[in-house]
C-alpha cells in the first residue's frame, strides 16, 4: 500500500494525467524505441534484432562520425556566440533606450520576421549568398568586387550567417525579459556608490542580466544542432551537419539501427550541454537570491 | 553617454536590416518578370500570383498544412491548460519531475523527435497520415502552450475562484465564468503560437506525413526545381502578408485585453 | 450553547505533517461581531477558510446553524466571504460583481438589479454600478466586496484580514463602517485580523491564537484587563511584567515592594511562590517634582523617551530589575516632559496588577 493521497495531490494528479500520458506514449516509448533500435544490426533488409555495439563502435571509431559531430558543434557554437552577441545591444537598447510605450512595438518588429516562414527564410539567404545572388550582385555592380565571392554560399559560413538569422528573436527576448526584471533604483545605486557608466554595466547589469544570457544561449544552442534545412540548402557537402546524415541513415540508406545510433549519440550532446547550461543557470540564480 | 546611445540606435536599426533584408527580397521576387531568381530585375509582373491559383496539389497542400495545424493548436492547448493549472494550482508528489518530463521536447532536436516517433509508429504498424503529423507536432507545441499557460494560471488569483465558489457557484461554472475569461488572452497565445510552429514546423512533417504533404513539405519539393522558385516566392509573399496582419489583429487584442483589464503596457509577445 | 450559529468541537487540521489548528473548541453566538487575533502564521486564516469550507477539517466537528458541515461543500454553506485581495472579478463591472451570487436564484432580473443597488447603497456606492470593477480604489474595492458577499444574506461573513491594505486614514474609516453595517445587517461577522487594536475596537467578543490553539476567548475589555496568561497580556498592547513572589494573598514585586492581591488578579488561578506580576503603562504615573499622591510609590531610572504628541512613553529602570518597563504619560499642559537619566518618582495601584503563573 502506497501513501493516501490528498483531495489536492488527487484533483492535481487527475488533471496532469492527459499531458503526461501523451508525454509517455509519444516521447517515452519512442526514445526508448530508438534505444533499442539502436543497438540492433541492418542486413540489407532485414533487422538483426541480436544486440551489439557494433553501432557504436563503428560511430566512435568512423572519422565521418567525428567530423559530422565535431561541425555540428562548432556551427552551432559559432550561431550561439555570433546570435547572443549581436543580440545583446538590442535588448539592452529597447529595454534601457526605449521609452516603456513603444517598448512592445519594438519586440513586435523583431519578432514579425521569426514568423514568417523559416522553409522560404532560409532559401531567401540562399538567393542573398549565391554565385549570382544579391549580395555579389550588388558588390559587382558597385564596383567592390570584380569576382563574385564563393566563400559565403555552400559551407559552413552560409550556414552560420543563415541561422543566426533565423535565431535572432529567440536570443533576444529571453535578455530582454532579465534586463526588464532588473530594478532600475539598483543602477541608481551602484552609480551612488561612485560607479559609472561602464563600471555600472560590468558590475550590475551584466550579472544580473546573465541568467537571460544563458538561457538564450540554450534556446539558440539546442535547436540549431540538430537543424537539418538549413545544411541542406545553403550548406554544401562541407556544411552538412548532424541532422543531415541522421536523415540520410534513416529514409536514404536504409540503415536505421546506425541512425538510431547516430540520433542517441546526438541526443547525449545535447543533453551534457544542456546540463552544463542549467547549472551555469542555477549558480545565477543563485547569486540573484 | 550620448555618443554611446546613437551608436546603438544606429546598430539597431542595421540590426533590423538584418532581420528583414530577406523578407523585402520576397515581394521584389515575386512580382519580378523572370524565371531566374537574382538580379537584375527584369519586369513587373504578376503571372505567379495568377499561377498559384491554377496549382491544386499547392491547395492541397495549405488546406492540409491548415487542418493539421488547427487541431495541434486545440490538441496542445487543452493538454497546455490540464498542465499549467495542476502546476500552478496544485501540489501533488512527483510534480517537478512529471511536468519536468512533459517539456523535455523544448530540448530535445526536432530531428530526433522525428525519427523516433517514425520508428514507433512503424513498428506497430500504424500508417503515416495527417493524424501522425498532428501528434509530433502536438508533442513539441505542448511545451510551448504549458510555457505561455503557465504564466496565465499563475497571475491568476486562486481566491478569485474561491469568491466565485463561496457565491455559490459549482466548480465547474466557475471555471467557466471566471477562470476561462482571466486566462483567456494566454489561450489565444497559446492557440496562435502553437498554430504557427505547426503551419511551419518541417522536419517532423517531412518524416511523419502519409500521402498528403504539409505546406512546408510541398515547398521543399519544389525548392528543387528552379522553374517553379518564383512561384514559391509569391507564395512566400501572401504567407509574409498574412502572418503580419494576424500578427498586427493579435497585437491589437492583446493592447485591448490590457486596457480592459486595467494593465499598465509592459510589453512582450512571448 | 444553544444560540450559537458557529460551533466548533476539538477541530484538527493538518497540512501534511504539519499540525495548523490544534484542538479548536469554540461558540460563536448569532449576530456577534467576532475577532481571530494572532501573530502571523497562527492559523487564523486556516481556521476562517476551514469554517467557509475551503478547507477540510481533519478532526473534529464544525456547526454551522446547528447542521453539521462534514459534507457540505463550501458553495452550498451558508457563509460568504471578503478575502484579503477583495478577489474582485477584474472582467466584470461592479454591478456584476455584486449580482455574482444572484446568478443561480429564482428572483427576475428586476428584482436582481434592485437587491443590487440596495447593496450598493449599503456600502456607499450608490450609481457606481455601471463602472469597471478594475478602475476602483482600495476602500471601493473593499465596499465591493462587502457588497457582494451581504447580497446573499449570509448566516455568518468571514472576513480575512480586509483591511489591512489599506492606509491607517482610510483603515479607521472602514473600521467604523464595519462595525455600523455589521449593527444595521445583523449578520455575525468573524473577522480575521493581527491587529490587536482593530480587534479591541470592532468586537463583541475576541479569540486570541497562538500556534493553532485559542489562547484565551473573551470581551475586549477582559482580554486587556485580565489576560489569562502572560503571553496574552504581551501580545494585546504592552505590558510590564515584573517577577514576584507570591505567597497568600500577598505578592512581593521586584522594584514596587509588597502589596495585596485577590484572586479576581489572577486569572489563570493564585500562583504560590515564584509568579509574574503585570502593570500596564497608565496604570502607573511618574510624579512631577512636589507633587503628592496616597497612591503606592516606587523609583526609577528614565533610560528613554518616546515623544508621541498627545502621550510620552518612558522607559524606566526599577531598582533590583534590569528590564525597563514602559509608563505612559497624557502630555498635558504645564507638565514638563523629563529626560532621559532622571530619577522619577512613580505611582501605582495594587489593583492594577495582574498576576502569571509563569515569569
Ligand atoms: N496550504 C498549506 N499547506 C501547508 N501549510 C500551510 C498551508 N496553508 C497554511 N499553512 C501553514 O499553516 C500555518 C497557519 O497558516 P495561516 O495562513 O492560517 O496563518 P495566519 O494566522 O492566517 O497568518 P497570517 O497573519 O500571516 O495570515 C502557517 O504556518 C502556514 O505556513
Ligand atoms: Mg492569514
Amino acid at each position: 500500500m502506497g501513501i493516501r493521497l490528498d483531495k489536492e495531490a488527487r484533483a492535481g494528479l487527475t488533471l496532469i494525467a492527459p499531458p503526461f500520458i501523451f508525454a509517455i506514449l509519444l516521447l517515452a516509448v519512442p526514445l526508448t524505441a530508438i534505444l533499442m533500435l539502436s543497438f540492433f544490426s541492418q542486413s540489407y533488409l532485414t533487422l538483426d534484432t541480436t544486440l551489439t555495439l557494433d553501432n557504436y563502435r563503428t560511430a566512435l571509431t568512423e572519422p565521418l562520425y567525428r567530423l559530422l559531430m565535431l561541425r555540428s558543434l562548432a556551427i552551432s557554437g559559432c550561431v550561439t556566440l555570433a546570435t547572443v552577441i549581436l543580440a545583446f545591444p538590442i535588448a539592452y537598447f529597447v529595454s534601457f533606450h526605449v521609452a516603456p510605450s513603444k517598448k512592445s512595438l519594438w519586440i513586435f518588429l523583431i519578432t514579425i520576421p521569426f514568423w514568417t516562414s523559416y522553409l522560404i527564410r532560409v532559401f531567401l539567404w540562399k538567393v542573398i549568398l549565391g554565385y549570382n545572388g544579391v549580395l555579389n550582385s550588388s558588390l559587382q555592380g558597385l564596383g567592390i568586387i570584380d569576382e563574385p565571392l564563393t566563400f559565403i554560399l555552400y559551407n559552413a559560413n552560409a550556414v552560420v550567417i543563415t541561422l543566426a538569422h533565423a535565431f535572432a528573436p529567440f536570443a533576444i527576448l529571453p535578455i530582454f525579459v532579465a534586463l526588464e526584471r532588473i530594478d532600475r533604483p539598483l543602477l541608481e545605486a551602484s552609480r551612488d556608490l561612485g560607479e559609472g557608466t561602464v563600471g555600472t554595466f560590468l558590475r550590475v547589469t551584466l550579472p544580473l542580466a546573465m541568467p537571460g544570457v544563458v538561457a538564450a544561449a540554450l534556446i539558440v544552442f539546442i535547436p540549431t544542432i540538430g537543424d537539418y534545412v538549413t545544411p541542406q540548402l545553403v550548406g554544401g557537402p562541407s556544411g552538412l551537419m548532424i541532422a543531415n546524415w541522421i536523415q540520410t541513415l534513416f529514409l536514404g540508406q536504409n540503415n536505421a539501427p546506425m541512425g538510431a545510433t547516430t540520433a542517441v549519440l546526438a541526443m547525449l550532446i545535447v543533453g551534457v550541454i544542456a546540463l552544463v547550461f542549467v547549472f551555469l543557470n542555477r549558480r545565477f540564480l543563485r547569486v540573484r537570491r | 553617454m550620448k555618443l554611446n546611445l546613437n551608436w546603438l540606435k544606429g546598430y539597431a536599426v542595421l540590426y533590423l536590416v538584418f532581420l528583414y533584408a530577406p523578407i523585402f527580397l520576397l515581394p521584389i521576387f515575386a512580382f519580378n518578370d523572370a524565371t531566374v531568381i537574382a538580379f537584375p530585375l527584369k519586369g513587373f509582373t504578376t503571372r505567379w500570383f495568377a499561377d498559384l491559383t491554377t496549382t491544386p496539389a499547392l491547395h492541397g497542400a495549405v488546406l492540409n498544412s491548415l487542418f493539421i495545424a488547427i487541431s495541434t493548436a486545440i490538441l496542445s492547448t487543452c493538454l497546455g491548460i490540464c498542465a499549467a493549472r495542476a502546476g500552478a494550482r496544485f501540489s501533488f508528489p512527483g510534480k517537478q519531475g512529471i511536468i519536468g518530463f512533459i517539456m523535455i521536447p523544448l530540448v530535445l532536436p526536432e530531428i530526433i523527435v522525428a525519427v523516433s516517433l517514425l520508428v514507433t509508429l512503424l513498428q506497430l504498424g500504424l500508417s503515416l497520415s495527417s493524424w501522425t503529423v498532428i501528434l509530433g507536432h502536438t508533442l513539441i507545441c505542448t511545451p510551448f502552450s504549458i510555457a505561455i499557460l503557465n504564466s496565465a494560471f499563475a497571475t491568476l488569483d486562486p481566491s478569485m475562484e474561491e469568491a466565485a465558489y463561496d457565491l455559490g457557484e459549482t466548480k465547474w461554472s466557475t471555471f467557466r465564468l471566471i477562470t476561462l475569461p482571466l486566462v483567456m488572452p494566454g489561450i489565444i497565445s497559446s492557440f496562435l503560437i502553437a498554430f504557427t510552429i505547426s503551419l511551419d514546423e518541417f522536419i517532423i512533417a517531412f518524416f511523419l506525413t502519409g500521402a498528403e504533404p504539409t505546406l512546408p513539405v510541398y515547398l521543399w519539393g519544389q525548392l528543387r526545381f528552379p522553374a517553379k522558385l518564383p512561384i514559391v516566392m509569391a507564395l512566400g509573399t501572401i504567407l509574409v502578408a498574412f502572418s503580419i496582419l494576424l500578427l498586427t489583429l493579435a497585437e491589437i487584442f492583446r493592447r485591448r485585453g490590457i486596457a480592459k483589464a486595467g494593465g499598465r503596457d509592459t510589453g512582450g509577445f512571448l | 450553547m444553544t444560540d450559537a450559529i458557529v460551533s466548533l468541537t476539538d477541530v484538527h487540521k493538518y497540512y501534511g505533517t504539519y499540525h495548523a489548528l490544534r484542538g479548536i473548541t469554540l461558540d460563536i453566538r448569532a449576530g456577534e461581531f467576532f475577532s481571530l487575533l494572532g501573530p502571523s502564521g497562527c492559523g487564523k486564516t486556516t481556521l476562517l477558510r476551514t469554517i467557509a469550507g475551503f478547507e477540510d477539517v481533519s478532526s473534529g466537528t464544525l456547526l454551522l446553524d446547528g447542521k453539521d458541515m462534514a459534507r457540505v461543500a463550501a458553495n452550498k454553506r451558508p457563509t460568504n466571504m471578503v478575502f484579503q485581495s477583495y478577489a474582485i472579478f477584474p472582467h466584470l463591472s461592479v454591478a456584476e460583481n455584486v449580482g455574482f451570487g444572484l446568478r443561480r436564484s429564482s428572483m427576475d432580473s428586476a428584482a436582481k438589479a434592485r437587491a443590487v443597488d440596495e447593496a450598493l447603497e449599503m456600502v456607499g456606492l450608490k450609481g457606481y454600478g455601471t463602472r469597471a470593477a478594475h478602475a476602483l480604489s482600495g476602500g471601493q474595492r473593499q465596499r465591493v466586496a462587502l457588497a457582494r458577499a451581504l447580497i446573499l444574506k449570509p448566516k455568518v461573513l468571514l472576513l480575512d484580514e480586509p483591511l489591512s491594505a489599506l492606509d491607517k486614514k482610510l483603515r479607521e474609516q472602514m473600521q467604523n463602517e464595519l462595525r455600523r453595517l455589521q449593527r444595521q445587517v445583523g449578520i455575525t461577522f468573524i473577522l480575521v485580523t493581527h491587529d490587536q487594536e482593530e480587534a479591541l475596537i470592532m468586537s463583541d467578543r475576541i479569540a486570541v491564537m497562538f500556534e493553532g490553539e485559542i489562547a484565551q476567548l473573551a470581551s475586549p475589555q477582559d482580554l486587556y484587563r485580565r489576560p489569562l496568561t502572560r503571553r496574552v497580556g504581551e501580545f494585546i498592547g504592552v505590558m510590564n511584567v515584573l517577577p514576584a513572589t507570591v505567597s497568600g494573598q500577598e505578592a512581593d514585586i521586584a522594584g514596587l515592594g509588597r502589596a495585596p492581591v485577590t484572586p479576581d488578579q489572577a486569572p489563570s488561578g493564585m500562583p504560590e511562590g515564584t509568579a509574574g506580576a503585570g502593570i500596564r503603562p497608565e496604570s502607573m504615573s511618574i510624579l512631577y517634582d512636589g507633587e503628592t499622591t496616597t497612591r503606592r510609590t516606587a523609583s526609577g531610572e528614565v533610560v528613554e523617551v518616546f515623544y508621541y504628541g498627545d502621550m510620552t512613553y518612558y522607559d524606566v529602570v526599577l531598582p533590583g530589575t534590569t528590564k525597563p518597563m514602559t509608563i505612559s504619560m497624557k502630555n498635558v499642559a504645564g507638565r514638563p516632559v523629563l529626560d532621559r537619566g532622571t530619577t522619577a518618582r512613580i505611582a501605582w495601584d495594587a489593583e492594577a496588577l495582574v498576576l502569571f503563573g509563569d515569569t
